[in-house]
């Protein structure tokens, strides 16, 4: 196995709301390993955007109540906010969804650049800085010329292009992934991934992959992580993952993916809706949906725990419990 | 072969690129139509009265504060002045020419007050003269006639050297003599011809006053726009940015100002500070703070929260470059369209103020000033609140109509504030 490069350890955050604070994520632990590109899946409002902007201490308004965030050999809930800013964009960097929205508007993108190789490291020349900067575009299939323009006069994937070569400016560690491809056609989706995974074994880059698409999960990741309601419930390769699915949610994730091979007049869904993370069910937080919900699930929340090697999953079926037999199976239709 | 075609489009924007700034000012009227020609109009109108603001002393003919003319001459009247009458080949052109031993035969109408001012006249050179020290004299020897041609008659016939009468009463005869000609105003200072926009009340130049109170309403508006900008922007940029408690107090007192009539707060700072051009623009820019600072807030609250303020976060940029260069740059282009409706309301604002008396000093050659004299005369003479009305409303007009125009083209989002 390789180094770990980034450690979580039961982190939970909360936002501030009129009714009380939201849980968007509860006591995730997390290795994520040099070198890989590690999937985070969920359905919208699961809290893996929060988690992944946490990564770097960007989830404000939220808070982190509690957790550890190991890099570097430091936990990073004790650095300052000052010592934080030096770790994003050098260490730690982000991509966002909307790559339309994500450059300012009014700077030529080699000025982004420019701007971010000064900011970490000011002996910096302005030339040598621009050369950089060149170099980049060169590298990420971006015309050199062009790295003169402004922003509006490029295309969604050649501006997801030029974020990502801002987050490699300075060779970042991790580089957290938050929906990259969504605003992207399927075309360019592909050659974005292609790109990502030339990138990665270019520069030996760590990517956390949020999204909520699992095809490109399959198309990329080495390994996957599920969340549901704030909570981790699956953590596998991704060999492992698509062959022997642990969890009843990922089952039921990857049933709801329309498939060709299969003759099904209709497409399988998962009945029920996400719980409030206001008000979240006792117990383990998937049962009200579960097909498989036992009593010991209603009652009591399942730890991750190995269900395979390098495969965990967070669910009773798995783990030893007072031996109930199974519930009627709970249906809402 | 992919390389060389991407090659050739980029050469293509380049060409885009290096057309003049004209010539894309230009071509930009295809794409905003009406916009682009209210923009067009209101920028020459603006200029216009810019280069009229800078060089009022080129442009105006008289000096605004001085009477040059008769009281209450209407636009292009000629003033009716006693003239000093001459046959057109006598050389003579004013009664220092005639300075001498000899007593002057003058040819006069009786009846007319024209034998008083001409020895009027005759005695003030002849006092200027002894005061530098030369001992002669200018004497007149009035003969009075019953007509003015008699008198004219006596004139062409050489008997008298020159005549005096009233300029009106000259030109109706005049086509009858053209041997004879108008040396000038028999008293010094006084002139002939008319003026373009009239005299007021106390004889000056309704024209000048105009001209030069282009440079007062200019300076108003300016000064008082600018100084509303530098305070109302760096105030919004903070307020927005840091949030919070600082945020809240910020608001509710500019709001409160913002609450308050305008005219009425200006016409109190006024009265507290006490009539100068300075205090009137100070009035004026206190009044106008809280429009540049909630726009620049509104703006600064959008854009912070915007993904690319996120995304340079996340690549460690600091506050104070965030600012600069991110949340600044996109703000100012709402406050440049702002600032130009801002300096018409500021130019009605002042015109209003010193309409009612306050702020400048009663010389100053301010259309407000003029307005509230002119509405005292209205019925006698027109002219006096018409022009300065119309200079007041040429102006306004010219700066909104740039404002919104260009409101209109680079910022339709702002369009129903």
């Amino acid at each position: 196995m390789r180094d770990v490069v980034y450690s979580v350890r039961g982190l939970s955050v909360e936002y501030p709301t009129r009714e009380g604070s939201t849980r968007a994520v509860d006591d995730v632990s997390l290795d994520i390993h040099k070198g890989e590109i590690l999937g985070l899946v969920g359905e919208s409002g699961c809290g893996k955007s929060t988690l992944g902007k946490s990564l770097l201490r960007m989830q404000s308004p939220g808070r982190i109540v509690e957790g550890e965030l190991w890099f570097g050999g430091r936990d990073l809930m004790t650095l300052g906010e000052r010592q934080m800013q030096k770790l994003r964009g050098r260490n730690l960097s982000m991509v966002f969804q909307d790559p339309m929205t994500s450059l300012n508007p009014v700077e030529r993108i080699v000025d982004h650049i420019v701007e971010t190789v000064q900011t970490h490291e000011p002996g910096v020349s302005e030339a040598a800085a621009r050369d950089r900067a060149r170099d980049l575009a060169r590298r990420l299939g971006i015309l050199e010329n062009r790295i003169d323009d402004y922003p509006h006069q490029f295309s969604g994937g050649m501006r997801q292009r030029i974020m990502i070569a801002l987050a490699l400016a300075l060779n970042a560690d991790v580089v957290v992934a938050d929906e990259p491809t969504t605003a992207l056609d399927v075309i360019v989706e592909a050659q974005f991934l292609d790109l990502l995974r030339e990138l990665r074994d270019e520069f030996d880059l760590t990517i956390v992959m949020i999204t909520h698409n699992i095809g490109v999960v399959a198309e990329i990741a080495d390994r996957v992580a599920v969340m549901y309601a704030a909570r981790l419930t699956e953590l596998a390769t991704v060999d492992r993952f698509f062959a022997e699915t642990r969890h009843p949610y990922s089952q039921g994730l990857l049933r709801s993916v329309p498939n060709i091979d299969l003759d099904e007049q209709s497409l399988s869904t998962m009945s029920g809706a996400p719980p409030s993370l206001l008000y979240p069910p006792p117990g383990c937080r998937f049962h009200p949906r579960c097909p498989h919900a036992m009593e010991v699930c209603t009652a009591e929340q399942p730890a991750m725990a190995d269900v395979g090697p390098a495969h965990e999953a967070a669910c009773w079926l798995y783990l030893d419990h007072a031996g109930s037999p199974p519930l009627e199976v709970v249906s809402d239709a | 072969m992919a390389v060389d075609l991407e090659t050739r489009e980029a050469g293509w924007q380049q060409d885009l690129e290096r057309a003049g700034l004209l010539r894309r000012l230009l071509r930009a009227r295809k794409w905003h139509g009406a916009d682009w020609w209210f923009v067009a109009i209101a920028s020459v109108m603006v200029v216009a009265f810019i280069v009229l603001a800078l060089f009022p002393g080129f442009f105006a003919p008289h000096d605004p504060r001085e009477q040059v003319g008769p009281r209450f001459l209407a636009p292009g009247e000629k003033p009716d002045v006693e003239s000093l009458i001459i046959p057109g080949d006598s050389g003579i052109t004013s009664l220092l020419d005639i300075v001498g031993d000899e007593r002057v035969p003058t040819a006069v109408v009786e009846g007319t007050p024209s034998s008083q001012a001409a020895r009027d006249e005759a005695d003030r050179i002849t006092q200027v003269l002894q005061d530098r020290g030369e001992d002669v004299r200018l004497r007149l020897r009035v003969q009075r006639h019953d007509t003015i041609q008699e008198a004219l008659d006596e004139l062409v016939a050489g008997d008298a050297v020159i005549a005096v009468a009233s300029s009106a009463a000259f030109d109706e005869v005049a086509d009858d003599y053209p041997s004879l000609d108008v040396a000038g105003p028999v008293f010094e200072g006084q002139t002939l011809s008319s003026f373009l926009l009239g005299t007021n009340q106390i004889g000056q130049d309704v024209l000048s006053r105009l001209i030069w109170g282009t440079r007062i309403a200019l300076i108003i508006g300016f000064s008082a726009s600018f100084f509303s900008l530098f305070i109302g922007v760096p105030l919004g940029l903070f307020a927005g940015f840091t949030g919070g408690k600082t945020d809240r107090v910020l608001t509710v007192f500019m709001d409160s100002l913002y609450a308050f009539p305008g005219l009425i707060l200006a016409i109190a700072i006024t009265a507290v500070l006490g009539p100068s051009i300075i205090n009137v623009i100070v009035a004026i820019a206190v009044l106008y703070i809280p429009t540049y600072y909630r726009i620049v807030r509104g703006q600064t609250l959008s854009v912070k929260e915007s993904l690319f303020v996120e995304a340079a976060r996340s690549l460690g940029a600091k506050s104070r470059v965030v600012l600069t260069r991110y949340v600044f740059p996109n703000v100012i282009p709402s406050v440049a369209i702002i600032f130009s409706v801002n300096i018409a309301d500021a130019i009605l604002t002042g015109a209003g103020l010193s309409f009612l008396g306050l702020g400048l000093p009663p010389t100053t050659p301010d259309w407000g000033i003029d307005l509230a004299r002119g509405q005292e005369t209205i019925q006698r003479a027109s002219w006096l609140i018409t022009f300065p009305g119309v200079a007041v409303m040429l102006v306004v007009l010219a700066f909104t109509m740039m404002g919104e125009g260009l409101m209109e083209i680079f910022n339709p989002k702002l369009r129903d504030r």
